[in-house]
């Protein structure tokens, strides 16, 4: 069950139209691209995506799962957005209540186990030793956690284990944290389990239908047996234009773990089917991942560009992104920016960041740029 | 549209000039522009045209074809009704490149019989181009021709012809007795009871005959106005897409007008050629006028000018190789390259 309804605010106006886990990433990729292809290369053949704020990008999309191959005649890809039942209409107001909402279509695959994620990581993960280890510790729900810079601790889940790697204690955003693993807020739950606490969590006037705040605690409370499962790797949560300004980037870092090359774990996305891009005789290019169906005419250093963009003669592109069908006119420059999908920046723009905050460069501030000029 | 046209494509066609290129593959199956086959222009062109109906007739070799086509699904061609049609030679030998042989076609009439398609347009296999064939069919009704050649407007046939379904099944009936065996023979004919119309179509267009016109006609689409009218975003070309990464270039990367596919990675100097899905090229190499097929792998400090790699080519550090844009140096897909073999 991925959830992929978040709205994403703190990515601003690149998620004006769109979910958050259908934000464009790494120069081809959208970031719900992720977990999809992990499903499908950890063999997991049946995907509800729940759906909830601007779902029509992410919908169409991900149409009917055939660019992650799970277009399946059992099973496959299902969109799950909420629905209005006779007395009402409910909307997702949690992630154990978006759960629980389609708990008939759980019901339909009377499944073992079920495995909740989240649309809005970049990582790549094997589930399939995830549930090895699930079963293997008998647990009735097991956590994936990872380590946390000590000072960024306090905005996620911090889980305290024994050294059996039970967990303990649970606590959602502490602001004294005890430790630094945190979760990543992908959950293993025995069926039962779930079944059980998702009821009566809805029976809970109080609870706020959150896993982490209401569901995880209360299982704690009745000391259910709740694993960690430590996870290693690339894993980063790109909620701030910051964070997905830095994801991309950490693309370009040839030791990166997030490795975009390895065939025996592809990461698969809706192809876009244009021609090879073309570089031409004045284009520079340097450490930079470029997608095809783009036409480079300048310098391009430090930057991801999607497909279908397009860079004039004598600009130079410096640190920054470039989304799909932009087009950055001549004699332009732009560092540490991310130009959203189909901009286009005037010839002789200047963008760049003096305070190292990334930019991100909207029609408006386009439209001020030339009447300030 | 869809009720009207039927989409037939000769993929038979083998010539011996390209041989280095098609010991594992038919003609129509030639990788071209880094990322496709040459049967994906005509193919798209049907597609975009709205033929729904394509029947592929290909002979030997047509392995990597099928890989390639499958069901058909990167053309939207994977339908309930109508869709992507194959159709291989029962017959080994019969005489090659006469496109439209009406003993093969004789061999799959059901597909004909059953087709309600008014029109067919028949095509070879091997022709770079992007064209709409709507245009054709309305001045073929209107003129009131029995069978349209599509000329180039130098004069030359490109081998393609449009005709009444009805017709063509009743040419294919009557082979023996007429003594036609193939719509080449129908239209050259001094003498027929059919109007034979010629229709002159001056968008460009390469018919890929012979290594020297593959190589020139690849290099010719890094000239931006030969690219552009082949690669048209209302009227795209489809191929097989491949879930490659986009392309890596680092820090002592050179690249100077180049088409590149996904999925490389460059270290190397890249001058005008075209690179394909996939490929390698290390820290120091230098790649000029050259045609790098997918996932090539040029090791450090090689030097390559006027060479087509043809697919899954390892080339060792240090390798120098050169050939003239007359006659470039063709290496053999899957095949070593070792410094020490061509020194």
């Amino acid at each position: 069950m991925l959830l992929a309804g978040g709205k994403g605010s703190r990515l601003n106006s690149l998620t004006k139209d769109l979910a958050k886990p259908a934000v464009p990433f790494g120069g081809k990729y959208r970031i719900i691209d992720f977990t999809l292809s992990n499903c499908a290369n950890s063999g997991i053949d049946t995907v509800g995506v729940l759906t909830q704020y601007q779902p029509l990008v992410l919908n169409t999309y991900i149409g009917i799962g055939s660019a992650w191959d799970l277009d399946r005649k059992d099973g496959g890809v299902t969109v799950l957005p909420p629905y209005s039942e006779s007395s009402e209409v409910k909307w997702y107001t949690g992630t154990a209540s978006a759960i629980y909402q389609n708990m008939n279509y759980l019901k339909q695959y009377q499944p073992d186990y079920v495995l909740i994620l989240s649309g809005d990581h970049i990582y790549k993960m094997n589930y399939e030793s995830m549930l090895e280890y699930h079963i293997e510790k008998r647990a009735d729900v097991t956590i994936s956690l990872i380590e946390v810079p000590w000072v960024e601790a306090s905005r996620f889940g911090i889980m305290n284990t024994n050294e059996d790697l039970r967990i303990v204690e649970f606590e959602e955003k502490p602001s004294n944290p005890k430790n630094n693993l945190a979760s990543m807020g992908i959950y293993i739950f025995s069926w039962n389990i779930l079944k059980e606490y998702l009821e009566m969590d809805d029976r809970n006037p109080e609870s706020s239908h959150d896993f982490g705040k209401d569901v995880i605690p209360m299982l704690l409370e009745e000391n259910k047996k709740l694993f960690a499962y430590p996870f290693k790797g690339y894993w980063k949560d790109v909620g701030t234009v910051q964070s997905l300004w830095e994801a991309n980037m950490d693309l370009l870092n040839e030791e990166c773990e997030l490795d975009l090359f390895d065939h025996d774990w592809r990461i698969y996305s809706v192809n876009p089917n244009q021609p090879p891009q073309y570089i031409s005789t004045d284009a520079i290019v340097k450490e930079s991942l470029i997608n095809e169906g783009s036409t480079i005419e300048g310098d391009i250093e430090k930057s991801v560009l999607f497909q279908g963009v397009t860079v004039g003669k004598g600009s130079m592109i410096k640190e920054s992104v470039i989304m799909p069908d932009a087009t950055i006119g001549k004699n332009c420059l732009i560092e540490k920016a991310i130009v959203p999908c189909e901009v286009k920046v005037p010839d002789g723009t200047v963008i760049r960041s003096f305070d190292d905050e990334i930019i991100l460069v909207t029609e408006e501030m386009l439209s001020e740029f030339y009447t300030a000029y | 549209m869809k009720r009207k046209l039927l989409g037939v494509i000769d993929a038979t066609t083998y010539h011996e000039d390209l041989e280095d290129l098609l010991t594992h593959r038919s003609l129509a199956a030639l990788p071209f522009a880094g990322r496709y086959r040459i049967i994906d222009f005509v193919l798209s062109n049907m597609v975009n045209s709205g033929i729904r109906s394509v029947a592929i007739f290909p002979k030997m070799q047509y392995r990597s074809l099928m890989d390639h086509l499958g069901s058909g699904k990167n053309w939207d061609l994977n339908r309930k009704r109508d869709g992507l049609f194959f159709f291989p030679s029962p017959i080994v030998d019969n005489d090659g490149n006469k496109i439209g042989s009406f003993e093969h076609f004789a061999a799959n009439m059901d597909y004909f019989y059953r087709s309600t398609q008014e029109y067919s347009i028949i095509a070879n296999c091997y022709t770079i181009f992007n064209m709409d064939f709507r245009p054709i069919l309305n001045w073929h009704s209107q003129a009131k021709c029995d069978i349209t050649e599509i000329h180039h407007q130098d004069g030359r046939s490109m081998e393609m012809y449009l005709i009444k379904t009805s017709l063509l099944i009743k040419l294919i009936e009557t082979r023996h007795e007429t003594g036609y065996t193939c719509m080449k023979d129908v239209v050259t004919a001094i003498q027929n009871d059919y109007s034979i119309c010629h229709y002159d179509y001056n968008g460009y267009t390469v018919m890929i005959d012979s290594i020297e016109n593959y190589f020139s006609t690849s290099m010719k689409l890094l000239e931006s106005n030969i690219w552009k009218q082949l690669f048209i975003k209302e009227q795209p070309i489809f191929t097989k897409v491949k879930d490659e990464p986009p392309t890596k270039y680092s820090k002592s990367s050179s690249v100077k007008n180049a088409m590149v596919a996904n999925g490389c990675k460059i270290f190397g100097t890249v001058e005008n050629s075209i690179v394909s899905r996939g490929v390698k090229i290390g820290k120091g190499a230098v790649i000029k006028n050259c045609i790098i097929m997918q996932k090539c792998q040029i090791e450090e400090n090689c030097y390559l000018d006027s060479v087509i790699l043809d697919k899954d080519v390892k080339v060792d550090a240090g390798t120098q190789l050169t050939g003239t844009t007359r006659s470039p140096y063709v290496i053999r897909k899957g095949t070593k390259q070792g410094a020490l073999m061509n020194s």
